[in-house]
């Protein structure tokens, strides 16, 4: 067990409790603990293969861990499952983008959460309202300062563009809990402020918040505190606060590979 | 659903998002070369026509038009059922079998079981709903891709089709079986109305509800859909199973146009569906497609083999002929996509 910081007395909205997952002979992830707070952005890191996206898709119901327990909101929950994790207000924003190409800005923006006409015809067809969702997306888009056209092809928009549609739709509708796991691989430098930005200020509004990167500058200036993997295990669970891009890597690699007062992104 | 756009922290001033004009340029070059597309291939439609409408006096009669649609109806519905499969990124290879399959289930019990109207046709779609459950079942819980499944099922439902008529067409529905296929108002075969109810319920689903955007998220990024929380496994099962009740309703028609049921009938509608969904623009790897796209196709395929037949062509050089277009459908789509990219 590593030493837990303080956490002022508060109840994690997300805890996680050994969980281990293997893709056949490979064990990716080996009795991992990690609990999310209210308002607190969490950093995720390691080395690549260390488990880091596995276990954001255990925590978004997109894998299921072959042993442990998640807990949201204390509730010891049968399975989780992608959509009973939004249901819950959990949202990713996955390495591989997870929009679909084909289809427009607002589709992606509101797949599997489409407003339907409220009418007894409407609703039992699930007959979507396409004018409000256009309108919808336009307004929520606009409010987070990204001018996209939400009858926009997906197809059509940048790789960062495409990026910043996913990190705006985890945005809108993670109420409760926010997962990014690499957000800035696909973006440039304005844009990564940006989603940094956006990270902060959901904290604020008291959203936990699993921050994934191999940035060290990002990490240690967005986060509160900071889960290290490595070869699946945890090895380090401390405050931001205090620590040093140095402490950080040797942790990931669990060696002192790192010459002193070099500048380290790993 | 949030009505409200949430608050967040100003972003910096100015964001780093491209050139509006580059942008409104690809948004409407992705625009156009959808709508382009099906201009052309209503473009290829009328020098079709206009073709057959100088080789034959007759092409252009009322009475040859209402033949064409007649003619397009059974393959039409299939290919609607087709296209809703294919753009959930599968394929339905056994649709003409249980075309055979539904016809033959309506003969045993309508015809030799002396059972009334109403059962038989319900036991004919139910028995081709059922086969593309299987078909999705097969594909979902044992990951056996469709064409693979589907294929099985061609087989399989024309083998039943025949094991249940013995070898033979059983013949001689009468009324009101035999009327479903040869209805007319006032000349205007009624079997192109059902095609054409058909055609608007399926378009409906695909572009107003949240399954059809469900089927598009599907085959565009399964990967995707099933983050957002969809099923995708769940998704092409219930497609496969419309194109089940549409090979049904297809097996319906025709066996009531042919007063009989028999495990051949249908048997070439496989290539002629294929056909008219590629020439509408339907994508074989999924996502992107319409059965409006598919409408046109339908027409376009029952035209040239009306007016081959007007020409005094003879009938095998109509399938080689629709295996010609299909090649140069996907061709097209090819180059297209080509140059899609480049504009990117």
């Amino acid at each position: 067990m590593s030493a837990q910081p303080k956490q002022s007395g508060r109840e994690p909205v997300l805890e996680a409790r050994g969980i281990s997952k293997s893709y056949g002979a490979v064990q990716a992830l080996t009795g991992v603990d990690i609990a999310l707070y209210p308002g607190e952005v969490l950093g995720l890191v390691g080395d690549n293969g260390a488990g880091k996206t596995t276990l954001v898709k255990c925590l978004s119901g997109v894998l299921r861990p072959d042993s442990g327990e998640i807990h949201i909101d204390g509730d010891v929950q049968g399975e989780l499952t992608a959509e009973r994790a939004r249901t819950l207000g959990i949202e990713t924003v996955y390495q591989n983008l997870s929009l679909v190409d084909t289809l427009d800005v607002m589709q992606n923006f509101f797949l599997n959460r489409e407003i339907v006409y409220n009418n007894p015809v409407a609703r039992p067809l699930r007959w979507m309202n396409r004018r409000r969702m256009y309108r919808d997306t336009d307004a929520h888009l606009k409010a987070l300062s990204l001018p996209v056209d939400a009858r926009r092809p997906v197809s059509a928009l940048s790789g960062g563009q495409r990026q910043m549609i996913a990190v705006a739709r985890a945005i809108t509708w993670g109420r409760h809990i926010v997962m990014f796991d690499e957000p800035a691989a696909a973006l440039g430098v304005r844009q990564s402020i940006q989603v940094l930005n956006f990270v902060r200020s959901m904290a604020a509004r008291g959203v936990a918040v699993l921050f994934i990167s191999h940035n060290m500058q990002h990490v240690l200036q967005v986060t509160d505190r900071i889960v290290v993997l490595r070869h699946g295990e945890k090895v380090g669970d401390l405050a931001t606060a205090g620590a040093t891009a140095q402490q950080i890597v040797t942790l990931i690699t669990g060696s002192e590979l790192v010459v002193e007062g070099q500048d380290i992104s790993v | 659903m949030t009505e409200t756009p949430p608050q967040t922290a100003e972003p910096p001033a100015q964001p780093s998002w491209g050139s509006a004009g580059v942008g409104l340029l690809r948004t409407r070059l992705t625009r156009a070369s959808s709508s382009l597309r099906a201009l052309g291939t209503l473009f290829a439609l009328g020098l079709i026509w206009l073709f057959f409408a100088l080789e034959s006096q007759y092409f252009f009669t009322t009475s040859n038009i209402w033949n064409i649609l007649l003619q397009a109806a059974n393959i039409g519905i299939i290919a609607a059922g087709l296209t809703v499969v294919m753009i959930a990124a599968e394929i339905d290879l056994s649709i003409g079998s249980l075309e055979a399959l539904a016809g033959s289930v309506a003969a045993v019990i309508i015809i030799q079981h002396h059972q009334p109207f109403w059962l038989g046709v319900t036991g004919a779609l139910g028995a081709a709903v059922l086969a593309g459950a299987i078909s999705g079942l097969i594909t979902w819980k044992l990951k056996v891709v469709s064409f693979i499944s589907t294929l099985a099922m061609l087989g399989i439902a024309q083998g039943i089709a025949f094991l249940l008529t013995n070898g033979h067409a059983i013949a001689g529905f009468g009324n009101p079986y035999d009327q479903i296929g040869t209805w007319t108002i006032d000349g205007f075969p009624g079997a192109a109305i059902i095609a054409a109810g058909v055609f608007v319920v399926l378009h409906l689903m695909l572009t107003r509800t949240t399954f059809g955007l469900q089927i598009y998220a599907v085959g565009g990024n399964p990967e995707a859909a099933a983050y957002a929380g969809i099923r995708p496994g769940r998704v092409k099962l219930i497609a496969l199973m419309i194109s089940g009740l549409t090979g049904g309703i297809g097996g319906l028609i025709l066996s009531s146009r042919l007063d009989a049921g028999n495990g051949l009938f249908g048997a070439g509608d496989l290539l002629a569906a294929v056909a008219a969904v590629v020439i509408g623009g339907t994508s074989l790897f999924g996502g992107v497609g319409s059965v409006v796209g598919t409408a046109i196709g339908v027409v376009m395929i029952s035209s040239i083999n009306n007016g081959l037949i007007l020409m005094n062509v003879p009938d095998f050089w109509q399938q080689i002929v629709v295996g010609v277009i299909i090649i140069a459908a996907m061709a097209v789509d090819q180059l297209a996509k080509a140059a899609r990219l480049a504009v990117r």
